[in-house]
């Protein structure tokens, strides 16, 4: 082989492969410990989430303290509560020459306003017991003379001493005028000092803070515990696994301090001197620890009420199933009870102490708004399937006993010639117990029809009935209604629905057309002054509200009453009030007719139709008698009922006959036209409405939207613009500012996106898109408010099909279910508008100006109504609170209370339920099986009666005692009641201390004392105590409950009561009414 | 859809033929054990030859004391007249009264028509007349009510189903059977606990009640082997054996002690 002449410039001489092989390893390199840092923590970002945990929360440990005086100074010592604690006592002392200043004079001011007080609320209470006696007399001579005696009372001169020792002359218009004088100096004298104390309490609420943040509700040992634990802690993944519900939660991983026993704040996790960063914020505990004492996060983990994907630890968006392949999102902050609805759909109330709940407002909006109207949701406004299950029900029951009957027929036959006696009597047994379940069945028809008489009454509409309003409504008012029902009332349910023009020409014509025409009876004018005191007094104002703006007052259950006089007629007004579930005819939903005077008239009945008479003439069924309000009747006697459509009539901006003539209403052309839009629009799902009786909803139901995948929400043409975000597509500026989180800035293609666009501007998904009448988006715009879109948000994005096992949903069998049934019935009355059955609720009647300075004129509180009352007797009370047959226009149990507990004609079903609730709610046995109680001795009566009458506890100075003249004045139950109404051990609670129960009752604490293990009386008793071993409650109560009429009065006479309701003297207050005691007879 | 509900359909059909044939496979084994000694299939026995009938008469006497009628209390009721001694064993001379006689065995399968005719019991005086009362499965008896009193007429049998109606007076008389045999099937009224008498229910006509004289007599027997069978609310029952050729006319008389 020749040489080859060696080339100049040889590759493998020349050129070097070097370079290509560092890349090459360094790129190997890097990918190997990308790899290993990958697998280390790129995969595993827990992990840094768990140093970081450990760091802080050791530092955290070693600057906590455990709850002590001396530790307390421990952490006080530290230099950064010294800096905290400088400012706060350089505030004070800026505050400190002023507040001094109003403290002194504010004291001066109270002792004023006390002596002040003693006499005028002597001589207000007479004032105002005249009043009523004025109000309540029928004759005028009668009345006028009244009215000269009270306005001569009102002149009187009193004497009025003030600690300072100077005395005035006042005659009742002046002392009222001094008490209001003096009482809005104070009012403003306190709202001063609040302003000068403003910063003041602000630097103390921080050094209370620091020290609250440093100091934790463990021991020592615990606390050295904790350390040990933090500082051992390997990272690992935290898991929570519940095969049987398929839960995966590995949340904890990162979220480390959710369940650490003391409580961490983003603040106390923050590095020194930083703002709270992430980490800080995912450490801090679980802000609910109660819900997880009720929850176990064992059982239930986290992600069936939070969602988010539980399994996932890669990142902390897809922990949080913030990523585009996974349907359920963590629920945002805002929207984070929508959880809780997953399992808690069949409740009305979450949990018997929740006030201010956004789901709860959810689930109410959704009954109260008329949602149900429309929209299916299992559970809610249950009745029209009830009733048709029902029918069902009876369909087949009568099949099953034709067969039954049949079957024993052919079994005796088979009897008769049966060859062995035993056959014969076997057959013949069989035959008898055939027999017997036909009993049983007919029977359980029997119970089925009261069943459907009760779902019939409980059956409710969110709006009015549209068959009445020929008689009811001005014409001309109609049309502007309809055009825009919230530029008219801006708070009402009836939601704007875009109508156009010619929509509610037709509308209004076809519901003016097929409106019943029956005459109404005439009515005279009344009191629209004395209809308005009944306005405010008799208990309205817990539903309705009266004023716009600034001025409105009451509740927001029920209609604005503001401008009623410009569309309803007095003479329905009249009716309505006296009783609203006055219907003008029966409605009989087989014949599907109203039924009318012809129809009893044919079968020689006469006209009568209400709860007791419900049966129709023609064919026997069950007629709906009443209007589907959940108005109630006041049992106003029908001349307040004239006095109060009086004054509503009153209510109004422009004269009725200011509304255009709307004529074509009559027009007959237009009828079938406006049929189509109501069935088109479903009014019917919300009113009731000739020709749509049986008219079903229009709506999608929603029981599960919120688990409807994204795509099957219809963005329409949004559909890329909510998912850039950026572009806010609602301009009007009335519906943006409906929009929770205002407009959007980040993308919103998700349930929480689609779900409050809707609600905030209904017809969003038509922009862009030319459609015909028909076809434009039905739903109408509900003007509600921010809080009211997020609460009905809240509730629809946790309306989803849960994959949690059936046990996890909450559907108690025993009390509890009482209690759920319960709160829907309470919450469809509104009983909360005026009683307090949470502690802390607020009812509409709280906020009233009246009841600011008269607080033992508010409706009861219902706090252990359950263990208070006997439930026979509640059922009773609940059926008719007046307790009386007769004389109905009063309170049976507080006729002292001006603000009345109404008749709601609760039927059998609502009745058992209610009963049930409170019985359940204080957690009592049901039935109620009442104690054996032996009677007391003589000696123990006469004892009994000391204590009752004792000037230390004077019983029946505020109790009342049947005694018109002293009743007036009462703030209390008459005691003779008791026995059939109250339960003895509660009795016993109460009286040693009612605050406990009812906090800010009437009723004083401290009545009794314990010693020795028992109950004495705190006042001075007679020597015949001297040994008693028993407690003195008991023998109260038992002489409460043994008390009768004869006893009352004796007692109260001896205490001289008489005289002292006659108001006369002016005696400040009148504590020692039973001076005169003696010993009784 | 369609097919799987004629599937279901079709199964259901089998389902029910199955249990139709168990069904129908247990009556007959239950009606077979009965009815081996005598099948019910059996032909009906020839007509009664009236020419060859015989029949059986006699006396029913009671042996020792009579016993005292014990005196009933009638004045709950005002309306209630008339004797008020108990009836539970009433004795004339040394005749017993109210002992019911049938033909317990003898007449082997042979069945008979039930007679057309009703038989009647009426209440009045409150009680129940008669008070013995022999009647065939299934023929009517029409209950009256002839007191100006409502009577509740309340049997209580073993063997037959029980019933309780009430009557008021004038009210239209009320047409009963009984199905199955039972001797001596109590029959009492609530409203006026003394009224009681006893309905007994036999298969064959050929039966009688002792009278006020002790006397019974039963016509129209074949010629055969029976066994009489003499039964008393208080005493018991007795049995006695008779051979009847035709036309033959026995006499058999039968005692009752007290206390048996």
């Amino acid at each position: 082989m020749p040489d080859k002449p060696i080339p100049d410039d040889d590759p493998i001489v020349s050129k070097s492969l070097a370079p290509h092989y560092v890349v090459a390893v360094i790129i190997l390199m890097g990918t190997l410990f990308w790899a290993l840092w990958d697998e280390d923590f790129g995969q595993r970002p827990w992990k840094s989430f768990q140093h970081e945990w450990k760091d802080r929360y050791s530092v955290f440990l070693k600057t906590a303290r455990s709850q002590s005086s001396a530790s307390q100074k421990d952490v006080e010592a530290a230099a950064e509560y010294q800096a905290v604690k400088l400012s706060f006592e350089q505030a004070n002392q800026m505050a400190a020459p002023r507040s001094k200043e109003i403290n002194e004079k504010l004291r001066a001011l109270n002792g004023k306003i006390l002596a002040l007080q003693n006499v005028f609320t002597d001589r207000r209470a007479y004032v105002n017991a005249s009043t009523y006696d004025i109000e309540t007399e029928t004759s005028n001579s009668a009345k006028q003379s009244k009215q000269r005696d009270l306005d001569a009372y009102k002149q009187e001169v009193t004497t009025v001493e003030y600690p300072d020792g100077s005395k005035q002359k006042y005659n009742f218009p002046q002392l009222e005028e001094t008490y209001n004088a003096l009482r809005n100096e104070r009012t403003q004298l306190s709202a001063e000092l609040g302003e000068i104390i403003k910063p003041v309490n602000a630097q103390k609420e921080k050094l209370d803070a620091y020290v609250s943040e440093h100091m934790v509700n463990l021991t020592a040992s615990q606390l050295a515990g904790l350390q040990d634990k933090t500082e051992a802690w390997e990272p690992k993944i935290v898991q929570i696994n519940v095969p049987e519900a398929n839960i995966v939660d590995r949340c904890e991983s990162c979220h480390m301090g959710v369940r650490e026993p003391v409580k961490l704040t983003a603040a106390a996790m923050s590095l020194k001197g930083k703002k709270p960063d992430e980490y800080a914020r995912a450490f801090t505990s679980h802000p609910e620890p109660d819900l997880l004492k009720t929850h176990d996060p064992d059982k239930f983990g986290c992600s069936p009420c939070h969602q988010g994907n539980g399994r996932a630890t890669t990142s902390v968006e897809k922990a949080h199933g913030n990523y585009e392949h996974w349907l359920w999102p963590l629920f945002p902050r805002g929207n984070i009870e929508a959880g809780c609805q997953t399992c808690h759909a069949a409740d009305m109330v979450l949990v018997s102490n929740d006030v201010g709940w956004t789901l709860s407002d959810g689930k109410d909006l959704f009954r109260q708004r008329g949602c149900v109207g429309c929209h299916r949701y299992e559970g809610y406004d249950k009745e029209p399937e009830d009733l048709l299950s029902i029918a069902q029900q009876i369909k087949l029951i009568e099949q099953e006993k034709k067969d039954n009957l049949k079957q024993a027929n052919y079994l005796m036959k088979q009897a008769d010639t049966a060859e062995s006696n035993e056959e014969a009597n076997r057959m013949n047994d069989r035959a008898v117990a055939l027999k017997v379940t036909n009993s049983k069945l007919d029977l359980r028809v029997v119970q089925l029809d009261r069943t459907t008489k009760s779902l019939l009454q409980d059956m409710k509409k969110v709006g009015p009935n549209l068959k009445d309003i020929r008689l009811k409504l001005n014409r001309n008012w109609i049309p502007v209604w309809l055009k825009k029902p919230s530029a008219f009332r801006a708070t009402t349910k009836m939601p704007d629905f875009r109508f156009s023009d010619e929509q509610i020409q037709a509308i209004s014509a076809y519901i003016w057309q097929s409106a019943l025409t029956d005459p109404l009876p005439k009515h005279k004018p009344g009191s629209a002054a004395h209809g308005k005191e009944l306005v405010e007094s008799r208990g309205c104002l817990a539903c309705h509200s009266i004023g716009e703006g600034e001025q409105v007052q009451g509740g927001t259950f029920a209609a604005n009453l503001t401008r009623v006089g410009e569309k309803d007629n007095y003479d329905y007004l009249v009716r309505w009030v006296h009783n609203a579930r006055e219907r003008t005819r029966p409605y009989c939903p087989i014949e599907k007719k109203d039924i009318g005077p012809e129809d009893y008239k044919r079968k020689g009945l006469p006209y009568v139709f209400d709860l007791d008479h419900s049966k129709c003439p023609n064919d026997g069924h069950e007629l709906q008698v009443q209007n589907m309000t959940v108005m109630p009747s006041l049992r106003l006697s029908p001349q307040d009922a004239e006095d109060v459509a009086s004054y509503l009539v009153t209510l109004k901006k422009q004269e009725p006959s200011a509304y255009p003539d709307a004529a074509f209403m009559d027009d007959p052309k237009l009828k079938e036209e406006g049929k189509k839009w109501i069935r088109h629009f479903g009014c019917a799902g919300c009113h009731e409405l000739s020709g749509f009786e049986d008219e079903g909803r229009i709506g999608t139901e929603l029981t599960t939207e919120g688990s409807k995948p994204i795509e099957r929400l219809d963005f329409a043409l949004l559909t890329e613009t909510a998912q850039r975000g950026g572009k806010e597509p609602i301009t009007d500026p009335d519906d943006l500012a409906r929009l929770p989180e205002g407009p959007a800035k980040q993308p919103w293609y998700d349930h929480k996106g689609f779900f409050e666009h809707k609600l905030a501007e209904p017809n969003i998904w038509d922009q862009g898109k030319i459609k015909p009448e028909e076809e434009k988006l039905r739903m109408p715009n509900l003007h509600l408010t921010k809080e009211q879109v997020r609460a009905l948000t809240t509730f629809l994005m946790g309306s989803q099909e849960s994959a949690l096992p059936i046990t996890y949903q909450y559907k108690p069998l025993d009390y509890r279910r009482d209690i759920q049934e319960g709160w829907w019935v309470v919450r469809k009355y509104n009983c909360m508008g005026c009683h307090q059955l949470i502690p802390g609720q607020k009812t509409s009647l709280m906020a009233l100006a009246r009841y600011q300075e008269a607080q033992e004129q508010l409706p009861p509180k219902l706090l252990t109504e359950g263990a208070r009352v006997n439930p026979e007797w509640l059922l009773s009370f609940l059926a008719n609170p007046s307790l009386s047959d007769t004389d109905t226009n009063r309170n049976g149990i507080r006729p002292y209370l001006q603000v009345r507990m109404p008749t709601f004609s609760f039927s059998e079903n609502e009745l058992g339920k209610l009963v049930r609730f409170f019985q359940a709610l204080s957690a009592q046995p049901f039935p109620y099986i009442p104690e054996q109680r032996p009677p007391l001795t003589a000696k123990e009566t006469d004892m009994a009666r000391s204590l009752f009458s004792s000037t230390a506890a004077p019983c029946l100075k505020c109790h009342a005692t049947g005694d018109p003249a002293h009743d007036k004045t009462a703030t209390a139950p008459n005691f003779l009641q008791a026995k059939g109404r109250l339960k003895p051990d509660w009795v016993e609670r109460w009286i040693i201390d009612p605050q406990a129960i009812s906090p800010g009752t009437s009723m004083p604490s401290g009545l009794f004392k314990r010693e020795n293990n028992l109950w004495i009386f705190s006042g001075p008793t007679p020597a015949s105590f001297n040994g008693y071993d028993k407690d003195h409650t008991k023998l109260l109560v038992e002489y409460i409950f043994q008390l009768t009429p004869e006893e009352q009065r004796r007692v109260s006479a001896s205490m001289g009561r008489a005289r002292a309701a006659s108001g006369g003297s002016s005696s400040g207050v009148r504590t020692a009414g039973g001076s005169a005691q003696r010993a009784p007879e | 859809m369609k097919t799987n509900q004629s599937r279901a359909i079709r199964r259901l059909a089998v389902l029910l033929g199955v249990l139709l044939l168990v069904g129908c496979g247990k009556k007959e084994t239950a009606e077979e054990q009965p009815a081996a000694p005598s099948p019910a299939a059996a032909p009906a026995s020839a007509p009664i030859d009236p020419a060859t009938a015989a029949s059986v008469s006699g006396t029913v006497k009671f042996d020792g004391a009579a016993p005292k009628p014990a005196k009933i209390d009638m004045s709950q009721d005002p309306s209630c007249a008339g004797g008020n001694t108990a009836e539970n064993v009433v004795v004339n001379g040394d005749h017993l009264e109210n002992v019911f006689v049938y033909v317990k065995e003898g007449l082997g399968n042979r069945t008979f028509d039930v007679p057309k005719d009703a038989v009647t019991l009426t209440q009045s005086g409150c009680r129940y007349r008669p008070h013995v009362l022999g009647v065939m499965t299934g023929q009517t008896i029409t209950i009256v009510n002839g007191d100006p009193t409502t009577h509740n007429i309340h049997p209580t049998p073993k063997d037959n189903r029980e019933w309780n109606e009430s009557q008021a007076p004038q009210a239209p008389p009320l047409e009963k059977t009984f199905a199955r045999e039972e001797i001596l099937l109590p029959v009492k009224c609530n409203q006026h606990p003394w009224m009681r008498m006893f309905v007994n229910v036999v298969k064959n006509p050929f039966y009688a009640v002792s009278g006020p004289d002790g006397k019974f007599e039963i016509k129209g027997l074949p010629p055969g082997d029976y066994t009489i069978a003499f039964v008393h609310e208080k005493l018991g029952e007795q049995d006695q054996k008779v051979t009847l050729a035709a036309k033959d006319s026995k006499t058999v008389d039968v005692t009752f002690k007290s206390g048996t």
